[in-house]
């Protein structure tokens, strides 16, 4: 189920954010706005954030050499090429900026890291249906990545009663070929080990 | 055609009926609620409602409603008539669980017709499930489990609910078999906290557990670390290195650790300090175990905080620490065969193999050195683990070094003492007694310092040999337990002996038990004397073979057919025991019950009888009894011998047998005696009562004195006369007065009827107090003829000579008138004297 939620709602709640114009920064809702949660935020939320961001960082490597390595040539010996982290529109992240403005850029990350992982594993499902370490994997991460989404929101809410990010998110892949699609996600898992190298040690 | 026609008969009547039935189904009213479902203890109201077609068809109203439970009727007094067709009944206290309650209507003639029935349910309400915690298996799904409370006897529904703070997961609902646990749908995400909890709901309502909000990191129950593999040091002997591979989870959190290990062969594991184990690793080095040791590892993990679970254990893992030098001497001792052989012994030394903490690797072969004084060494290596040596009677000095393939051990010194030794300073107060299923040995030092002890030990059996087992302890130990392998029951006979530099001290010896049991068989007891109330009971001490145990004390268990059983007590040091105040002639049951600490064992049963006489009873009756017979007899013949002449005179009369007398002689006439005519003179010597022949029988070779030959006669004569009981002039000669053998002090006329002569005698007295008108001599009127002889008294003293023979001296018969005046005859040398009585006339005759 949790998997479901990974790769069909949390797409589509981000979806629901997205608006035309991705890679602009987007304003956040008034500090006034309602902000509720189900339940308090913990005390250690950044604590557990800094340890999902860690996380992240320490597996993406390995999803990254999962990835190319299951799409076969000419991904693993053409990394430079086909797999640079030459991803457009990514949400940017300033590491000296204040922790809301950091939190609410790791939102945005995360937000797009997510939709794109989305992506991803449902194009690898259809790709490489038989790579079960590389859709456990990409699940795990996604799963994750939710989890630091609903903690970052969590802190924003709780403590700087931000209850709305408006956020971008990445190229669609669904009307793209094969290898563009491949492309697109090794792009993107490359992305995504720099970034999440550079959000780790942000926080 | 007409098959069509048959058809749509049985169609249309299939119509009507199934018309018929369903108006029939048709109840005439029901009851609210249709399905109740109550909480029990509570009370319940129901209500009938009848259908107005039906009240008119059968002439009814709500009066006519008959309430029953479980076919039974329900009291009237719980009915309420609500209006013309309804009724209801209510229950207090409903406590079963299910009912079936029935509305019903009386008809025309008090038929019952059932209008409607429901079940009506209780039970109760869902408690607030409680301890509600969940658990995380690494790489699985979280999995929460809860306590539901009490018994609802109703179908109850739990649901686990989770979320976020800022979204909701789907509801984990709990299976039928497992009610108190479920398995959430979704992977665990880490670093998330989730809140938790449970609803239970049934018919009754609805209640939720209290909320639990964890991170569930938090819960994680990691898998346990794999290919644990353990690897030794050449350079050091005491450790060991570990590797392993973490768990997955481990890029997540940091883990810590419990890392056991066992020698293994031992069932106790050790484990690492855990403050020395409480970091992320993959690998750890032990230190500090024994070389040459096998040992085995095992290890766990969980979250480095604390939080969570800890793994399982690994799987085992062993290594082997590098070999070092033996670290200890080995135990040494020796036995000297005592027989001697021109000039040597043979002595044959012992030791026992290392245990491995000891040996630190595999032991190659023994060293031994023998050094007597001044000369020189002599060196055996030995695989075995005894060598025998033939030495003088001198002193020797042994040693003794285990070798393996590092090094050696530090040598076992051993003194064997000269031939002449004498061991003296032997231990003190030496004790033995089992503990914790061990035979310990107990003993107080000697003044002396003592280089080791040797403890052997065997066990004493009337079967078997004493097969010795030996071990040795430090000089400072003064109490050990036997390692062996001991048994229980047997007596183990104990020697410790206090070795000195100088050689070994006095043995002492102790016998123990391991653990005591009763004898395997009991004494047999016997009787080695019975007497009429008392009996001798002896055994034999149980051999050591079926003591099983010290022997404490015997208990005798004796009575008799009819009476009850007496105990007696008896010491084990006894082999014989006396049963006193025994019944006579009486059958006894005698057994015997030996005891050791652990109990007893009875022996066979012994019967015995005791006698109705003691033993000489018969004799001390008996023997006075004969002897009391025999001295009366005695006396009775006694007084019978001494009063015979009384007797006889009083029993028979001293009739002469005229046939067998004679008249030999005449005695000379003394005419004032024997005036026959005159009266007065007959009369007037009154002790002129008898006529007594003597006879004079000679003495033997040698004449006597006078005085001694006439005592000598008179004994003579009375043993002479004694045996004798008859003889007519014997006879009357006795019937004059008492015996006339005449003592050294009572001189009496003795009577002498010896047999060679008898002599009649003429009494004055009559026959049987018939007296005589006088006292005359009467001649024979006997038809014997005379002898010659009696013819011819010279003729007489010829033949008598002639029949005495020649050492008898020729025999002189006198006659005497007057016994009252001794007259000693001109041959009186030749005669013996004699004491006469009175005699008044004497004839002397031959029979």
């Amino acid at each position: 189920m949790m998997k479901i939620l990974a790769a069909g709602v949390v797409p589509l709640l981000l979806v629901l954010h997205w608006k035309p114009g991705a890679g602009s920064p987007l304003p956040i809702n008034p500090v006034n706005a309602t902000c509720n949660t189900h339940h308090p935020c913990p005390s250690n939320l950044m604590s557990q954030i800094r340890s999902q961001l860690a996380q992240l960082n320490g597996t993406a490597n390995a999803l990254f050499i999962l990835y190319y390595t299951a799409q076969g040539e000419p991904f693993p010996n053409n990394l430079d090429k086909l797999c640079g982290p030459n991803v457009t529109d990514f949400p940017p992240f300033h590491a000296n900026g204040t922790e809301k403005v950091r939190l609410v850029e790791l939102y945005r990350i995360v937000a797009y890291l997510g939709t794109a992982l989305g992506n991803i594993t449902r194009d690898q499902k259809t790709l490489n249906p038989t790579a079960h370490s590389l859709h456990s994997k990409l699940n795990a991460t996604a799963d994750t990545l939710r989890g630091l989404l609903s903690n970052v929101l969590c802190r924003l809410c709780s403590k700087y009663h931000v209850a709305h990010v408006d956020v971008a998110y990445g190229p669609d892949t669904s009307g793209k070929d094969v290898f563009q699609k491949k492309k697109l996600g090794c792009q993107l898992l490359g992305k995504y080990k720099q970034v999440m190298a550079v959000l780790a040690q942000a926080f | 055609m007409w098959m069509s026609k048959t058809w749509l008969v049985q169609a249309f009547f299939i119509f009507i009926t199934t018309e018929s039935i369903g108006k029939l189904l048709d109840p005439c009213g029901h009851i609210s609620p249709e399905s109740p479902v109550i909480q029990l203890g509570s009370n319940f109201t129901a209500v009938c409602v009848l259908k107005e077609k039906c009240m008119d068809n059968f002439h009814v109203n709500a009066n006519y409603i008959v309430w029953k439970i479980n076919h039974f009727t329900v009291p009237k007094e719980q009915y309420a008539i609500l209006n013309r067709t309804a009724s209801s009944v209510t229950f207090t206290n409903i406590t079963a669980l299910s009912v079936q309650l029935t509305c019903n209507i009386l008809t025309f003639g008090q038929i019952e017709q059932n209008v409607y029935g429901i079940t009506v349910i209780s039970g109760l309400p869902p408690e607030k499930p409680k301890n509600l915690n969940c658990i995380v298996y690494e790489g699985k799904k979280m999995m929460c489990q809860w306590d539901p409370g009490r018994e609802t006897y109703l179908e109850t529904n739990f649901t686990l609910k989770s979320e976020w703070a800022t979204e909701k997961f789907a509801d984990c609902q709990t299976k039928r078999a497992t009610p108190t646990t479920c398995i959430v749908d979704y992977s665990p995400v880490y670093f998330v906290n989730i809140e938790v909890w449970v609803e239970a709901e049934n018919a009754l309502g609805k209640v939720s557990s209290n909320h639990i909000n964890f991170d569930p990191v938090d819960k994680v129950k990691p898998s346990p670390p794999r290919n644990l593999s353990v690897s030794n040091s050449e350079e050091l002997s005491s450790i060991l290195k570990l590797s392993w591979i973490n768990p997955n989870i481990k890029s997540v959190i940091r883990l810590k650790y419990n890392i056991q290990y066992r020698i293994k062969d031992d069932s106790t594991w050790n484990q690492i300090p855990p403050e020395d184990t409480s970091t992320t690793r993959s690998s750890f080095t032990v230190q500090d175990l024994q070389p040459f040791t096998e040992y085995v590892f095992r290890m766990r993990c969980m979250k480095e905080d604390g939080k969570g679970f800890w793994s399982d254990w690994s799987e085992e893992a062993s290594g082997i620490t590098y070999e070092d030098r033996p670290s200890k001497a080995p135990s040494f001792w020796y036995k000297i065969d005592p027989s001697h052989t021109n000039g040597y012994r043979s002595v044959q030394l012992i030791w026992k193999t290392l245990s491995p903490f000891e040996t630190n690797g595999r032991i190659l072969d023994y060293e031994v050195t023998l050094t007597r004084w001044k000369s020189r060494l002599q060196n055996y290596t030995v695989n075995d683990t005894k060598l025998t040596v033939n030495l003088t009677n001198d002193r020797y000095i042994a040693t003794l070094t285990a070798r393996n393939l590092v090094g050696k051990s530090d040598p076992s010194v051993l003194t064997i003492p000269a031939c002449d030794f004498q061991a003296t300073r032997p231990v003190m107060d030496l004790k033995a007694f089992p503990k914790d299923n061990k035979l310990w040995v107990e003993w107080t030092a000697p003044n002396e310092s003592v280089r080791k002890y040797i403890l052997e030990w065997c066990v004493l059996s009337d079967k078997l040999p004493c097969i010795l087992d030996w071990q040795q302890e430090d000089g400072t130990t003064h109490r050990t337990y036997l390692r062996g392998n001991l048994v229980e029951s047997k007596c183990y006979l104990i020697t410790v002996t206090p070795v000195y530099a100088d050689g070994p001290g006095r043995p002492e010896s102790i016998k123990a038990y391991l653990k005591q049991a009763p004898p395997s068989q009991g004494p047999m007891v016997r009787t080695k004397k019975v007497g009429k109330n008392e009996a001798v009971l002896e055994w034999d001490q149980l051999p050591v073979d079926v003591q099983n145990g010290f022997i404490r004390n015997y208990t005798i268990f004796y009575k008799t057919i009819i009476g009850n059983e007496t105990a007696v007590n008896v010491d084990s040091s006894h082999t014989e025991y006396t049963l006193s105040s025994l019944t006579s002639d009486t059958l006894y049951m005698v057994r015997m019950v030996a005891y050791t600490d652990e109990g007893g064992k009875d022996g066979p049963e012994f019967t015995f009888t005791t006698p109705k006489f003691a033993q000489g009873e018969i004799e001390a009756i008996v023997v006075p009894v004969c002897l009391a017979i025999l001295f009366t007899t005695l006396l009775g013949v006694l007084f019978c011998f001494n009063k015979r002449d009384l007797i006889k005179k009083h029993i028979w009369p001293n009739v002469p047998d005229p046939s067998k007398s004679h008249i030999a002689q005449w005695s000379p006439p003394t005419p004032p005696r024997h005036n026959f005519n005159s009266k007065d003179q007959m009369y007037s010597d009154s002790n002129f009562t008898d006529v007594s022949v003597v006879e004079i029988e000679p003495n033997d070779k040698k004449p006597l004195p006078d005085d001694l030959k006439s005592l000598d006669l008179f004994r003579k004569e009375k043993s002479g006369t004694e045996g004798h009981s008859s003889g007519i002039g014997g006879s009357s000669c006795m019937s004059s007065s008492r015996p006339s053998i005449s003592s050294g002090d009572e001189n009496e006329s003795a009577q002498n009827t010896s047999s060679t002569v008898q002599y009649s005698t003429v009494v004055h007295s009559g026959y049987r107090h018939q007296v005589p008108s006088v006292q005359v001599f009467s001649r024979s009127e006997s038809t014997q003829p005379l002898l010659d002889s009696e013819e011819r008294p010279e003729d007489l003293q010829l033949i008598d000579n002639v029949d005495s023979g020649d050492n008898i001296l020729p025999r002189q018969q006198y006659f005497k008138q007057n016994c009252s005046q001794q007259e000693t005859s001109p041959d009186i040398s030749q005669f013996e004297r004699i004491s006469g009585s009175f005699c008044s006339g004497c004839f002397w005759s031959r029979c």
